[in-house]
């Protein structure tokens, strides 16, 4: 009897008749929407499972044979899994990797930036490829920024990405109007606009004349210290300072200059603001 | 006890039912809930170009907890409703195709006992994204019906990007890598 056992012990560990008659081998990497072939050992019927992002999968296999795995089941970069189960249940984890970069996400800011400033526009690009998987690879990203009017490139700079992302700061440009900005990586760009303004006025100055109604006061054309014209609507504050009291006057910039008639019979002092910018003064004697 | 008409009644006593209410909520059944734990920590030393801000940080260790307790519920139940809000875009996407791939092939998966430990590696420079390294733990049951086929405790390494929302964080991207 004891013999008997330790015969079938050694025919059953032979034939692997505990349920460990088959086993699974999956490939060690996967590009995404590439086809991929999973191979199984033993014989008989089996289930297979595949599990993973955007796929679930069962279809009945053959163990021994090789179970082919579609492209457009491998289309998401990932984890999968692999299980056949036949008496029992094995399991194998694979990853899919992102294929070849096909297209940028490109993240710029401001939309909107006064010119001259420090530090002032940002861009960070994330490479994906053409299934929408993030390019965990290094690759080098090359930036650009171009100033209207002028083929001369204000920043260019190539940074690598880490961690699927790369990114470049750098301050605005001396003239108003559209800086463009790019990315590029081998032969994919993406293109934004970011529009440069005029900054704070500089040298803002006013002159004055008596009227029948008191004093007509007008700026000079208003710039900012790079020479753009501070756009029209940007608001200018009078002040007119009489012994009596002080009164103000907020008035748009029109055609690149602000225009104020100001009630003023006695002697006054009248100065202009902009923002945080003072203008000069003048002093305006008592009406004969 | 008392008898009536000569034979015994038992009688209805409210306290009874308040003993049994108790004793359901001092030892309730043991159900896939008590397993559905998602804990989340994150760090955000190594952060850069940008430091992640006094209240940014308990809102995205907050509102990743709810994606992924929202994920093992939308994945178990094979259900579209509980994903919405917390995922968007690309990770909108594939998550909408596994559920619907898995309401054809009749599998579902649970996630069980979670635990995230998030290192937050990049945030840009004005704030509108945040990438995220993710080593997750959790048990792994997936089913064929109501059969499991497979179970198993995994270590999975997520690269997470997650963008502002109008009322906190939402996850825009989720990727499981071999390593970081």
């Amino acid at each position: 009897m004891r013999r008997l056992l330790i015969i079938v012990s050694v025919v059953c560990a032979a034939a692997d008749c505990w349920g460990q008659s088959f086993d699974i081998r999956v490939p060690a990497t996967i590009v995404a929407g590439d086809a991929a072939t999973i191979a199984t050992t033993g014989n008989g019927k089996a289930t297979f499972y595949l599990v993973g992002p955007g796929v679930s999968r069962k279809k009945d296999v053959k163990l021994g044979e090789e179970i082919q795995v579609h492209p457009e089941d491998l289309r998401n970069a990932g984890a999968y899994l692999s299980i056949v189960c036949s008496d029992v249940c094995k399991r194998a984890t694979f990853y899919v990797s992102a294929a070849t970069p096909a297209s940028l996400t490109f993240l710029v800011h401001p939309s909107r930036v006064p010119v001259s400033q420090g530090d002032a526009v940002s861009g960070v690009a994330f490479p994906f490829d053409p299934f929408r998987n993030l390019v965990l690879n290094p690759v080098a990203i090359d930036f650009q920024l171009t100033e209207r009017g002028t083929s001369a490139l204000s920043f260019s700079k190539a940074v690598r990405t880490e961690n699927g992302v790369a990114w470049f700061r750098t301050s605005s440009g001396k003239s108003a109007g559209a800086l463009q900005v790019g990315a590029t990586l081998d032969g994919v760009s993406a293109r934004r606009v970011v529009q440069q303004v005029a900054s704070d006025p500089c040298n803002l100055r006013i002159e004055g004349q008596r009227t029948p109604l008191g004093m007509l006061v007008r700026t000079n054309p208003i710039h900012d210290c790079t020479g753009n014209p501070v756009p029209d609507g940007t608001v200018v504050t009078f002040t007119a300072t009489e012994a009596n009291g002080k009164s103000t006057l907020d008035v748009p910039i029109k055609q690149g200059v602000a225009r104020a008639q100001i009630a003023a019979s006695g002697g006054a002092v009248i100065s202009v603001a902009s923002g945080v910018v003072m203008g000069n003064e003048i002093r305006v004697g008592t009406r004969p | 006890m008392s008898t009536i008409a000569g034979g015994p009644v038992r009688r209805y006593r409210p306290v009874s039912g308040l003993m049994i209410l108790v004793l359901l909520v001092a030892f309730p059944f043991r159900s896939n809930a008590a397993d559905s734990t998602v804990r989340v920590q994150l760090d955000a030393t190594k952060i850069g170009p940008r430091a992640v801000e006094g209240l940014t940080e308990p809102a995205v260790t907050r509102d990743y907890r709810n994606a992924w307790s929202s994920l093992a519920q939308a994945l178990e139940v094979n259900s579209l409703d509980s994903i919405r809000g917390a995922f968007t875009g690309d990770s909108q996407r594939v998550l909408t195709a596994t559920i619907t791939s898995q309401q054809k092939s009749g599998l579902h998966q649970r996630y069980l006992d979670q635990t995230h430990k998030l290192v937050a590696v990049f945030y840009a420079p004005e704030g509108d994204v945040i990438e995220l390294h993710d080593t997750a733990e959790y048990q792994q049951e997936v089913l064929d019906g109501g059969k499991v086929i497979q179970n198993e405790r995994v270590t999975i390494h997520y690269v997470v990007l997650m963008t502002p929302s109008a009322d906190g964080w939402v996850v825009r991207y989720l990727q499981a890598v071999p390593q970081f």
